[in-house]
């Protein structure tokens, strides 16, 4: 006997990342998922975005490894409220993992929390966490056909931001061939050139984080 | 790996449908799943053999129907399946396209004994 059942393989996920997002839409709390190979500059962008922000939007982050501390630890430096997530063998966060962060962060003094995924191109993309936005960081040393060869994440980014544009000239990466790429996978996708090392681009950055909590949100709460 | 925890929410899913309807064993399991995806289809049919055991879909087939990654043409209306990562489409040659299929990813039904 057959019996019908057309579901959606993920459904219980989405159920929790929906209830997530209840708890920060209640918060008044933008949520971004940040996704990127391993190596690509997601901590060291955060420092950053942490050091910009210092005294405006309050920033709070969840972060996800298969081991080790070690980058909650660089985060904490800069007075970040951080949560460490290890893994184990786990490739990417689900909603669930995300779920039982929330208790650890008093989201009611955050404005934008930016969920680190684990370094992977490919499982990150396949779960919702009950963010607003997936973002990515593609970074040139990886190269330009990556949206091509690992499709869903570039279709599923808001926005993707190319790091280490300052090695440009030292690898064959073709920055105008690698935003094609990502465009014909995702038409409406988002991207800003930046380099975490020379601070390239980072304003720009800064400024679509804050519009987008604006978008969101209205006024800043601060203000 | 992803295949480990998308295999659990599999079994998951075909054992509730099976257990509302009295079933006793799950035979087969099919699933259609977008190429988008990047799900490998060896390394899930490994993972769901596994998560199965001690469960009535333990020793359960799982069916596979891959869909294509589809894109349509921006400039003539083409709509064509995307191979070897190759955006452009067939008619016009254009490579101003959009990618409009390929992301499924869900239980279609069980077949039950």
């Amino acid at each position: 006997m057959k019996i019908s059942v057309m579901t959606d393989i993920l459904e219980a996920n989405d159920r929790i990342a929906s209830a997530n997002r209840e708890v920060f839409d209640k918060h008044r709390n933008l949520v971004l998922n940040l996704m990127s190979s391993a190596g690509s500059g997601k901590t060291c962008l955060l420092e950053l975005t942490a050091e910009a922000f210092s005294g405006k939007l309050r920033l709070g982050v969840i972060v996800g490894d298969i081991e080790t501390t070690r980058d909650s630890e660089r985060l904490e430096r800069h007075q970040l409220p951080v949560v460490q997530l290890t893994t184990g063998s786990a490739c990417h966060l689900d909603a669930n993992m995300i779920s039982s962060a929330l208790p650890h962060l008093d989201l009611s003094q955050i404005d934008i929390v930016i969920i680190e995924n684990v370094g992977n191109l490919v499982c990150p993309a396949e779960f919702k966490v009950g963010e607003d936005d997936k973002i990515m960081i593609l970074s040139v040393t990886e190269g330009d056909e990556k949206p091509l060869k690992y499709p869903l994440m570039f279709r599923e980014s808001t926005l993707m931001l190319i790091n280490k544009i300052d090695l440009l000239q030292n690898t064959n990466f073709n920055l105008e061939e690698a935003k094609a790429n990502a465009r014909r996978v995702n038409p409406d996708i988002e991207i800003i050139d930046i380099s975490c090392t020379t601070g390239e681009g980072i304003p720009a950055w800064i400024s679509w984080l804050t519009q987008r909590y604006q978008t969101k949100f209205g006024n800043l709460k601060r203000a | 790996m992803h295949e480990m925890a998308i295999a659990q929410s599999i079994v998951n899913i075909a054992v509730a449908a099976a257990e509302k309807q009295n079933a006793r064993r799950i035979t087969k399991v099919n699933l259609v799943v977008g190429e988008l995806r990047g799900i490998v289809p060896m390394q899930l049919t490994f993972c769901f053999g596994l998560i199965a055991e001690n469960t009535i879909a333990s020793g359960a087939h799982l069916g596979l129907e891959v869909t294509p990654i589809t894109a349509t043409c921006k400039k003539c209306g083409e709509t064509f399946i995307v191979e070897d990562y190759r955006y452009v489409c067939p008619k016009c040659q254009s490579g101003d396209v959009q990618t409009v299929g390929g992301t499924e990813l869900r239980l279609r039904n069980i077949e039950v004994a």
